[in-house]
């Protein structure tokens, strides 16, 4: 679905990306894990089309994606969910409605009373600006508005970022209830992720230290010990 | 009775203000920066507004209308010259300073070679006439008439700002840019529009600061563009509804002083930045918004 191959990229002229190597399925969950700095956002704008690419393969379906603008991305069904993932400014009815644009096939209604269906705690909150919900609410808008685009890859820029451990846990309760409906490509660093994960990219230092199956991840002695604490045995 | 006066007057005068700063506010809403050639844009809507009306007979309400495309046009066509040059500047605020400042000097002496440096007025009977009389006090024409006209303009604009796919596509690349464009907004085209229609509004305040500042003149425009600016200040920059609401409360402050402390009235717009940059610096209207 997508496949990513020895990518570089950067700011300016500073080199952030070194070597990024990543190959993702058809509805699988693939959690891209690194530390703060370590390059996965920088990853996920560079394949949004958002920063540009300096070298490297970068395919979807098959088909190079990369000369296409950010708009046609979106359109070939590129779906991206920042760090905010909101617009603050806006009810979470306007924002849902903003994840219709692309979608012809569906009415806006029908489509934003899906979402509703899906998380209905922002149904009761539809003309609240999205910008004073509690954390995990915002969350929750910024993924059902990717959602109403029906993107085939959808890219998400660290969803825990600013959740309590208890808003973590419904997040990614959420996201286990879209499992086999879309591709997920998830930049965390917080590795209660990787109880979705069908496979992992660890980057380090903007290099793909690891790239594969969570089991082969979870037996990685080296990871284990370099995320989780522990060391084998 | 005086009192009565001033606040009825100023919320007439008021409704003006709001179209002089709304223009001022959009356009800090399409690009994120302040035009200072704003004050000109209204200059160039009033000598427009005399145009039409001494060379072809055309009333100045209807003049209101027909500047809207033309402005809207030369406002995009500008956004889409500018913009991508500030984007790729190392400092896009101070760029587009210098580059407004200098638009704003380029269009006054542009002016002054074509029409002169003496004023022009329009004639009062190029409007109806008749005052307004309410609670036993005469309001002049000019201000009934203007707020008549300038009500349903900013009626309009919000209509099209709230209800509508391209208002609420506008409102989400003010909110955050690279957030529209991954929601699959076209942000360049929906900034450029929104910038010409910043334009447009200005263009409109401009046909009637014709009768409200007694004339047009090619030096006039940078201190309209001062009580814009103070006006989107008090408003909260970036806010419509706090525009429109803050050219009302500057209108009535203003008319006050006109009627207590004349000679001091032209303090109004400083005063009113001095004063919300200490009690308010967020403005009237400015949000804070939740943190975790």
């Amino acid at each position: 679905m997508l496949e990513v191959s020895r990518l570089t990229s950067g700011y300016g002229s500073m080199q952030v990306l070194w070597d990024i190597n990543l190959h993702v399925k058809e509805n699988e969950i693939q959690i891209v894990l690194g530390a703060n700095g370590s390059g996965k956002s920088t990853f996920l704008k560079v394949v949004m089309g958002l920063l540009p690419q300096w070298s490297g393969e970068l395919k979807m379906n098959g088909a190079d994606i990369t000369p296409l603008t950010v708009a046609d991305r979106v359109r070939g069904g590129l779906g991206y969910m920042s760090e905010q993932g909101i617009f603050p400014s806006l009810s979470v009815e306007e924002n849902l409605k903003l994840g219709s644009l692309r979608t012809q096939n569906k009415s806006v209604a029908d489509q934003i009373d899906h979402v509703y269906q899906r998380f209905p705690e922002l149904k009761e909150r539809r003309r609240a600006t999205a910008g004073g919900l509690s954390g995990g609410q915002r969350k929750l808008v910024g993924i059902g508005r990717a959602l109403i685009a029906e993107p085939k890859v959808l890219l998400m820029d660290e969803p825990s970022s600013g959740l309590s451990p208890r808003y973590v846990s419904e997040v990614i309760d959420r996201l286990a209830e879209l499992r086999g409906g879309i591709t997920l490509v998830i930049a965390e660093q917080n590795i209660s992720f990787l109880t979705i994960a069908d496979t992992v990219t660890v980057i380090e230092g903007g290099l793909t230290r690891f790239t594969g199956h969570i089991d082969d991840f979870t037996e990685d002695e080296s990871l284990k010990e370099a995320f989780f604490g522990i060391a084998g045995h | 009775m005086l009192f009565e006066y001033a606040i009825i007057g100023g919320i007439l005068l008021g409704i003006f203000y709001a179209l002089l700063a709304v223009g001022l506010n959009v356009v800090y809403g399409a690009q994120k920066i302040i035009n200072l050639a704003h004050g000109d844009i209204i200059m160039l809507g009033g000598y427009g507004a005399w145009e039409l009306y001494y060379t072809y007979h055309i009333s100045p309400i209807l003049s209101t209308i027909i500047v809207i495309p033309i402005t809207v046009v030369l406002g995009y066509g500008l956004n889409r010259l500018i913009a991508p040059r500030l984007l790729k500047s190392a400092d896009p605020e101070m760029l587009s300073l210098i580059l407004f400042f200098g638009l704003s000097e380029v269009i006054e002496a542009l002016a002054s070679l074509v029409f002169g440096n003496a004023a022009r007025a329009l004639p009062v009977n190029s409007i109806p006439t008749s005052r307004l009389v309410l609670f036993g006090q005469g309001y002049s024409a000019t201000w009934w008439v203007s707020a008549s006209v300038i009500l349903p303009l900013l009626g309009i604009f919000l209509v099209f700002l709230n209800r509508t796919s391209i208002g609420l596509q506008v409102r989400a690349v003010i909110s955050d840019a690279v957030e529209a464009a991954v929601a699959g907004i076209n942000a360049k085209r929906i900034s450029g529009i929104y910038f010409g229609i910043g334009f447009a509004l200005a263009a409109c305040a401009g046909v009637w600061g014709v009768f409200i500042y007694g004339g047009v003149s090619p030096t006039e425009g940078p201190a309209i563009t001062v009580t814009a600016f103070a006006i989107i200040v008090f408003g909260s920059l970036g806010n419509t509804v706090g525009t429109i609401v803050a050219g009302v409360i500057f209108g009535i402050f203003y008319q006050l002083a006109q009627v207590y402390i004349p000679s001091w009235s032209n303090l109004v717009p400083y005063v009113l930045v001095i004063a919300t940059m200490l009690v308010r610096p967020q403005g009237l209207f400015g949000r804070r918004q939740r943190i975790a």
